[in-house]
Parts: C-alpha cells; structure tokens; sequence
C-alpha cells in the first residue's frame, strides 16, 4: 500500500537522531464578526533560544476572501501555503471562479489529512468571508481536524491568549438549542484594539512572541494590514 | 504539577491580597473525587498558603508549616510575617532537595504594617515574590494570561475580588483537570473575608 | 456437457457501470487504493518509531464521553463537546455527531482528524452506494464499510472509536466500530474517557419501553454526570433521536447552565474548607453563587 515509502527507503540512510521537525513557534489569531474578520500574528522566527528574524509573516491571502495564518515549523508552513496557493489556482482554471472560503477550509483539511502519517507540523488558521460575507474563522491540528468558530488562536501564545479571548468574547456554543446567534458581539474597532491587548499579554509571558504583530482585516471593502510593535527582548 | 489537579492565583491590591484557589480534587488524573477541595491554608488570620501539586504532599506540607508556625507563636509570642513565613516554607522545601514534596506554594499576606506580599516557589523552594500577582497550578499558561490581562494596580478590595474570581474562571475553563468552582480569601487589615465563586461544573 | 452457468450478477449493475464510467476525478478520492497512493508516507526505517515520536507534536484530542441506546421508539445518540490536548481544552464545541446522511448518524471519538475524514469518507461511500443500487445503505452495510477501511490501516497508528447508528428497512440499528478493527452490533454502547461514568447512568435507568422524551433526558443526564465527573468531558450536551423518518436533534444543552439546572443550590461543606470561622462562613453563605460576569 506504501509504495512511495518503499522508493523512498531505498537510497535512504539517516542520522541516528535527525529529527525531521524544528518548531518555530509563533502566535497567530482570529476573530470573526458579523460582517468582518481580521487576522493576526506576530512577526518573530525563532528555533530554540535563538531568534532567526523579526520579520517573518506568517498570514497570506490565498484567495479573495481567504486569509491563512499558520504558526510552528515554518519551512512546513511555507511549504503548505505554496501548495494551497497552486490548488487555489487549480480550483480557478477548472470552475472560473475563485474559490470561496468554506470549500478552502475543506481542501486544508483534506490536505493535511493526506499527510496523517508524516503531518506537516504547522498549527494553521483560516480566516476568511463566508458566501453571505459574514466573517468566518476556522482552526485546525496538525492533521486536520476543523472545526468553524467565531474566534481562534494557535501557537505559542495560544494558552495564553485563548482564556482571554473566552472571557472577552464568550458566544453562546453553536451546538445549544434552541439556537442563537454566536456570532462576536463587538465591532470592528474594538475587536483591534482587543487582538493588540492580547499580542502585548502573550509578548509580555512567551519568549516565541514578539517583535511586532501584524492584522489583515477583511470586511466587504477588501483587506487592509495595521501593524503595530510589540516586545523585541 | 498535575497530579491532582489545581490552579492559585494571589494578587496584590490596595493595601490588600487575595488569594484564589478551584475546588477540583481528581485522583487518577480524569476521575473527579471532590468538588469541594480548597487547596488554602490559613496560617493566621493576615497568612494564607496555598499549595498545588500532589494532595498527599499538600497535606503533609502544610501540618508540617502549620506546626512550625504555631511552635514560633508559643515561643516568640508573636505571629510570624509573610516574609519570614516564606523563607520558613522555602527552607522546609529545600531541606528535601533530592526528593521533593511534589508541591508548588504560594504565599500571601499581610505584614505588621500591612503591606501586602506575595510570593510563589517551586517544589525545592526556589520563591519569586512579585508586586502585581503570582499564579501555580497544573495550567499557569492560562492563569498568566488572564492575570496579566485583567491586573491593573491599586485595585481596591471589592475590585481586585472581582479581578481575581474572572482571572481564576477565566483560567480554569481552559484546562481540564482544575475548575469546578473556586473559592477567594480576600485579606485586608480589618481582616480576612472568603467567599465562593460559582462556575462551570465540567 | 456443458453447463451454461449465468454470470451475469458478477458484473457491474448498468447504474454501477454508468458510475464507473462517468465518475469523475473528484470522485477519485472515494476508492482505498487511490487514498493509499494520496497518503505520504515517510521515508525512515522504523515506521511505528517515528509515528510514535510524531503523536508528541500532534497530540490528538482523547477525552470524550458518547453513548447510544436502541429503545422501543428508535435511537438515542447523546455525545459532550470537549476536545483536549494533555490538561489544556482545545475547544469546547466540538461537533462530535457526524451527520452522514438523514438516516445515519456516527459519533466521534479518539483522533479527532481520523474521525472527521473517515466519516465524511464513508459518507461519501454511503451515497455512491445509493447512486449504484438506487437504495438506502443499510446501517449493517455502512458500518462494514467502515470497518473494512479501518482495518485496513490497521497497525498504522489510527484512533477511533465510533458508533453508527441509523434506520433501515429493518429497523434501528447500532454499531461499534473501532480503528483496531472491532464491530460489534448491540443495544447499548458508551465510547470514549468518560463512557463508564456514563454507563453508570444509563444502565440504571435503560428500559426497553422508555418514551421518546425518556430516552432523550436519560441521554442528557448520562452525558451530563460524565462531563462532572471526568475531567476530559465537558461543553455542550447534544441528544439525537433516531427514528423511522430519520434523525433529529432534540437538545443541546451547556453544561455550564445544566449543572445547575439538576442541582439547583450548590452547597460547599463547611469541614472542607479548614479553618474558616462561623463569621466568615455566614459572609460566604451571603456571598453564595457570585456570578461571574463583567
């Protein structure tokens, strides 16, 4: 059944202990509301008790309602957005239309799923407008488990951060009935100022945050990007 | 430290602390045993300790401080200070350097004059007192990242109860193996007030 | 002599066949050999000691309490909404129902990832099955579908634990099936971290003759006791029935607001607290149940 593996032991010799993984840690957050969503993560790369740079984004537009924030081991990382960018483009020729969020965060799933037994070590997050532009986020594992919600944030800081965002934002669960809306209560601006708040308080507690934290907000106008600096130490 | 399941918080307020600990007592790790287990001691009347980590040690740990405590009382004839009831702690950790009681202290109180200290160790006593707030327990992550959210300095009393019961359910709803309700002893100079807090039971 | 044997039946049906011919590349992914070819597998020696290193990176969400009962009036599914990795709860909205079709439900536990593909895999499964012989898959023939696929990745490191429950022409129907290949038909079944505290509960209060809205509260209260007592449990209650015209969801309930609506007033006993005066303790009294709200 494992064909591939059998060609690729063949010429196959490996250090006793090389590790295929490196984790380079990294923040990355998301909120959605009613007719927006911003996505935010901060900008240090760091492996071990070195900082690589200071300036490495981890949140790209995959298409023109899809933003894609992943943090861990970012040569998987990288490595997974190029491909999902050519699928992107793929999906494009093939149906002459972009492709939407919802059908985005599928083939991530899918994606990911296909490498369950040699994961891509990356903690991802999608963002994005739904087909009734209502801000939407979705958050995976390694292997590509999903699940929508209306606020989501992975890596280092994640402990951190998420309790915070629980506190501030608590939505009724999408699973109660009768239902009711669980859609985040605030507005655009003070869902900003909240995602800065909460860049500071995991710069402040966790060595892998820092530097600066960037957020692309989308809403029906198009994307623009704040920026704004945090810890550098 | 997740043996048994815990999560402490003490914070500093305006000539006041609060100390706030969940109730969750689980054995086996996933097997909730009690839902009504303060992990607070009080030393006197302006001392509290709190304890995490292995209940069989908790207990053990804090008779024993319980003891010297009530030993300085009778001897000196005067009740002993945060300060110095932390160094008694830190030594009593460290005198069982190479096989540790499985507990990691926070302390907090008000000294004579009262002034509010707080403090926190690890399992062999090495303390970190700090001016604003010290967390322990089986998640600190999340009890960081609430307290250093929701702290702001010079909370009156009613306010930094208010504070610390958010930052403590706030914490605990993110881990599974402390919560089911929390309990705060708020103490000031006229005293210590203690009350319970109400929230989710999973 | 020769006997002129009819072999007819061997072949495709004429839907089958149009199927075969007309499916297209989307369509690939539903057959085992292509998905075997899909997944990459890594090149190293000791294949189980690098699944075993890299189950530290993605730690899998494990607690979990799902239960299904068959009753005179169908089934009842009732599953939390907790997903962990170690202590830290990674979410608590977890969907762990997985709608297969209108007539087939399957609960999740163990991988949360393994689970979510496999059944939206089976799902697809389901629906070519009905497209080739223009009927309804039987709750029989779905979970074998199922069990063929995991135990055909046997050894390869999958969890899951799942139960398929649905109607068909012979009624309710409910299976275990489990990524070490088990499938067991039965009446009763509880899955996951907190299935004996679940047990505990259902088992004292199953009777065959139960009404719809009995099986449904004794699916919310077992579910209920689990999320209290195991610490992997919690969220959102969520009780299904399954009946002849298929599945409904009739309650969703947080557990945050359902605990107190079993236990109304929450009493803390008084030796437990050490050392708290009577003063205090009437203070405490007062102070009773101070919601948490800014």
């Amino acid at each position: 059944m494992f064909d591939a593996r059998e060609d690729a032991l063949a010429g196959a010799r490996q250090h006793a202990n090389w590790s295929p993984y490196d984790n380079n840690g990294g923040t990355v957050l998301a909120v959605a509301g009613e007719s927006y969503v911003i996505c935010a993560g901060d900008t240090r790369m760091s492996s071990g008790y070195n900082i690589l740079t200071r300036k490495f984004e981890k949140i790209d537009k995959m298409s023109g309602k899809t933003l894609m924030a992943s943090a861990g081991f970012a040569a998987d990382a990288v490595t997974l957005k190029k491909t999902l960018k050519a699928r992107c483009k793929q999906y494009e020729f093939q149906n002459k239309r972009e492709i939407g969020c919802v059908a985005f965060a599928q083939m991530l799933s899918n994606t990911l799923y296909y490498r369950r037994f040699f994961p891509y070590y990356a903690f991802n997050i999608v963002a994005g407008l739904d087909a009734e532009g209502k801000g939407a986020v979705f958050t995976y594992d390694a292997v590509g488990s999903y699940e929508r919600t209306n606020y989501s944030c992975q890596g280092s800081g994640q402990a951190l951060i998420m309790p915070v965002l629980d506190n501030q934002l608590k939505t009724v669960s999408p699973l109660v009935l009768p239902a009711a809306s669980s859609a985040t209560p605030l507005s655009e601006q003070e869902a900003i100022d909240l995602i800065k708040d909460c860049f500071a308080t995991a710069a402040e507690r966790d060595i892998y945050t820092g530097d600066s934290v960037e957020l692309w907000i989308m809403n029906a106008e198009g994307v623009r990007k704040e920026e704004m600096a945090l810890r550098a130490d | 430290m997740n043996q048994n399941g815990s999560a402490i918080i003490a914070m500093v307020g305006k000539d006041c602390v609060a100390i706030a600990s969940d109730l969750r007592l689980g054995i086996n790790q996933n097997q909730t045993t009690a839902v009504d287990y303060s992990k607070l001691h009080k030393i006197h009347d302006k001392l509290w300790l709190g304890l995490t980590g292995l209940i069989a040690d908790q207990l053990t740990l804090a008779q024993k401080l319980r003891f010297k405590h009530d030993m300085y009382e009778l001897r000196e004839n005067r009740v002993m200070s945060p300060k110095v009831f932390a160094s008694v702690v830190s030594t009593t950790l460290y005198e069982k350097r190479f096989q540790p009681y499985y507990t990691e202290p926070v302390v907090a109180g008000l000294d004579k004059d009262g002034k509010p200290y707080i403090t926190s160790m690890d399992l062999i006593g090495a303390d970190a007192s700090a001016d604003d707030f010290v967390v322990a327990g089986d998640n600190v992550e999340s009890l960081f990242g609430v307290c250093e959210s929701f702290y702001r300095k010079d909370l009156e009393p009613d306010e930094l109860f208010n504070v610390i019961g958010n930052c403590l359910n706030a914490g605990v709803n993110r881990d599974c193996l402390s919560g089911w309700g929390g309990i705060v002893t708020l103490i000031t100079k006229d005293g210590p007030i203690t009350r319970t807090l109400k929230n989710r039971m999973d | 002599m020769s006997v002129n044997l009819d072999l007819s039946f061997l072949h495709d049906t004429e839907r089958g066949a149009a199927s075969t011919k007309y499916r297209d590349e989307a369509l690939q992914g539903v057959s085992n050999s292509v998905h075997a070819s899909n997944f990459t597998a890594p090149a190293v020696e000791d294949f189980d000691a690098f699944q075993r290193e890299v189950i530290n990176y993605v730690k899998p969400a494990h607690g979990t309490t799902t239960l299904g009962f068959i009753f005179e009036h169908g089934i009842v599914i009732a599953v939390d909404s907790r997903a962990s990795q170690g202590p830290y709860i990674s979410s608590q909205t977890v969907k762990k129902v997985i709608e297969i079709n209108p007539f087939l439900l399957g609960t999740m536990a163990g991988g949360a990832a393994d689970c979510q593909f496999w059944q939206r895999n089976l799902g697809i499964q389901c629906r070519l099955h009905e497209l080739e012989n223009g009927k309804r898959i039987t709750v029989r023939a779905a979970s074998k579908l199922l069990a063929n696929t995991l135990y055909s990745y046997k050894g390869r490191g999958l969890s899951m634990g799942t139960m398929i429950a649905g109607w068909d022409l012979n009624g309710p129907g409910l299976y275990y099936v489990d990524s070490e290949g088990t499938r067991l038909k039965g009446q009763r079944f509880s899955v996951g971290s907190g299935s004996l505290f679940a047990y505990g509960v259902l088992d004292q209060g199953y009777r065959w003759d139960l009404s719809v809205k009995e099986a449904c509260e004794l699916g919310r209260r077992a579910i209920y006791h689990a999320t209290f007592r195991d610490a992997f449990s919690g969220g959102t209650v969520s009780v299904y029935h399954v009946g002849k015209n298929g599945w409904t969801k009739v309650t969703g309930d947080d557990v945050g607001e359902l605990h107190f609506h079993y236990y109304p007033s929450e009493k803390i006993d008084e030796d437990s607290l050490g050392g708290l005066g009577k003063k205090e303790a009437e203070e405490r009294a007062a102070a009773e149940a101070t919601a948490m709200e800014t």
